[in-house]
């Protein structure tokens, strides 16, 4: 089972199992599944039959242990899946094209990580400025995070899941993050009451009215889109609540999705290095 | 009076840094008689949206009288971008 953004929503039911995320059958792991997996787990990680089934093939067992999948799971309480990834031993210079899953639960531990992340895609092989944009896109989406969430998580478990690849052959890269934060209509509904769906709170916050109550700014988003259409040519795949928006250079599609507790964006960026 | 950004920081990012720098551009630029405030953006690598219209927000507010001037950006992409979208350049 390959499980990409696109694949994920047509295997949800073999994946959920209740309380129980089962993955044994996983050939493929995308960074974006990674995330959603990570939100799943949030939704469920105070229910005494949590858990998750982890892959069977052990290439994908290795990239989740690669990306450190084993230390979100031990934040998370899923202890004994934890000690099962823990045990294995991988080399971890093997593949620097991968992005190794971090969780910022504060701002200031994703502050404190921006300077890394302007090493690491310069180590992409992107110029000097495509790094400064790729690193403002990312400093922009995780002020969004905590700008519209702080103290008025829906849970316990605040912050943001950051997950990234690099596809070299393809002069590509994917960042994703996600939070299981308020999501756009939670945030924007106080300031925006006509706002009914969201499908709509997505497609406004693009428009660049992002603004919270009693605030006339709001362009982050704004920005994010123009860099990465005009700049990069790439796209743009938000899935908040159970709304879900695409977004690239031939325009823009929506569809209902699975309802999830916040926000994952995922970015896509052609490059030239 | 010329004030310099990479003394704020190299990556300028989130509304808190950018509303925290307005205060200390009034500590800095305290009682100052000179018509305008110069910001020069040498050294820095990256500003997000966020930051700059924190701070720039913050600092029209706070020197209605006052000429503000941008300078050294043309180099970067990201900060005459953002700089630009904001309509401070």
């Amino acid at each position: 089972m390959d499980l990409s953004c696109k694949s994920i929503y047509n295997n949800l039911d073999d994946i959920v199992k209740g309380n129980t995320i089962d993955i044994s059958e996983c050939t493929f792991i995308h960074p974006w599944v990674v995330i959603y997996i990570c939100q799943l787990l949030i939704e469920r990680h105070t229910f005494r039959d949590k858990g998750i089934i982890l892959p069977e093939k052990n290439e994908t067992l290795e990239y989740l242990k690669r990306i450190h999948f084993d230390k979100a799971l031990k934040y998370l309480g899923y202890d004994k899946e934890c000690k099962e990834l823990e045990t294995k031993v991988v080399n971890e210079r093997e593949n620097h094209n991968v992005q190794e899953l971090l969780y910022c639960q504060f701002r200031d531990y994703f502050n404190a990580r921006l300077d890394r992340f302007f090493r690491m895609f310069s180590n992409f092989g992107l110029e000097e400025n495509q790094a400064r944009l790729v690193v403002a896109l990312v400093g922009e989406l995780g002020n969004n995070v905590y700008d519209h969430n702080s103290g008025n998580w829906p849970t316990d478990i605040g912050g943001c899941f950051i997950s990234g690849q690099n596809y070299p052959k393809n002069g590509c890269m994917e960042f994703v993050i996600g939070d299981p934060g308020i999501g756009f209509l939670g945030s924007l509904k106080t300031n925006y009451p006509y706002l009914e769906d969201d499908i709509s709170a997505i497609k406004l916050g693009l428009s660049g009215k992002t603004g919270r109550v009693d605030e006339k700014r709001g362009n982050g988003l704004k920005f994010i889109q123009n860099w990465t259409l005009n700049k990069f040519s790439g796209s743009i795949l938000i899935h908040s609540g159970s709304g879900q928006v695409y977004v690239d250079e031939k325009g823009t599609e929506n569809k209902i999705a699975p309802k999830i507790t916040g926000t994952i964006i995922q970015i896509m960026l052609n490059y030239t290095g | 009076m010329k004030l310099e950004m990479k003394k704020f920081g190299l990556i300028l990012n989130s509304r808190p840094a950018g509303r925290e720098a307005v205060l200390r551009v009034k500590q800095i630029a305290n009682g100052t008689t000179d018509n305008e405030l110069i910001f020069d953006f040498t050294g820095v690598e990256v500003l997000t949206p966020s930051f700059a219209d924190e701070f720039f927000t913050g600092v029209k507010n706070e020197y209605k009288d006052k000429k503000i001037v941008i300078e050294n950006y043309s180099k970067n992409t990201v900060i005459e971008d953002v700089l630009r979208g904001l309509g401070l350049i």
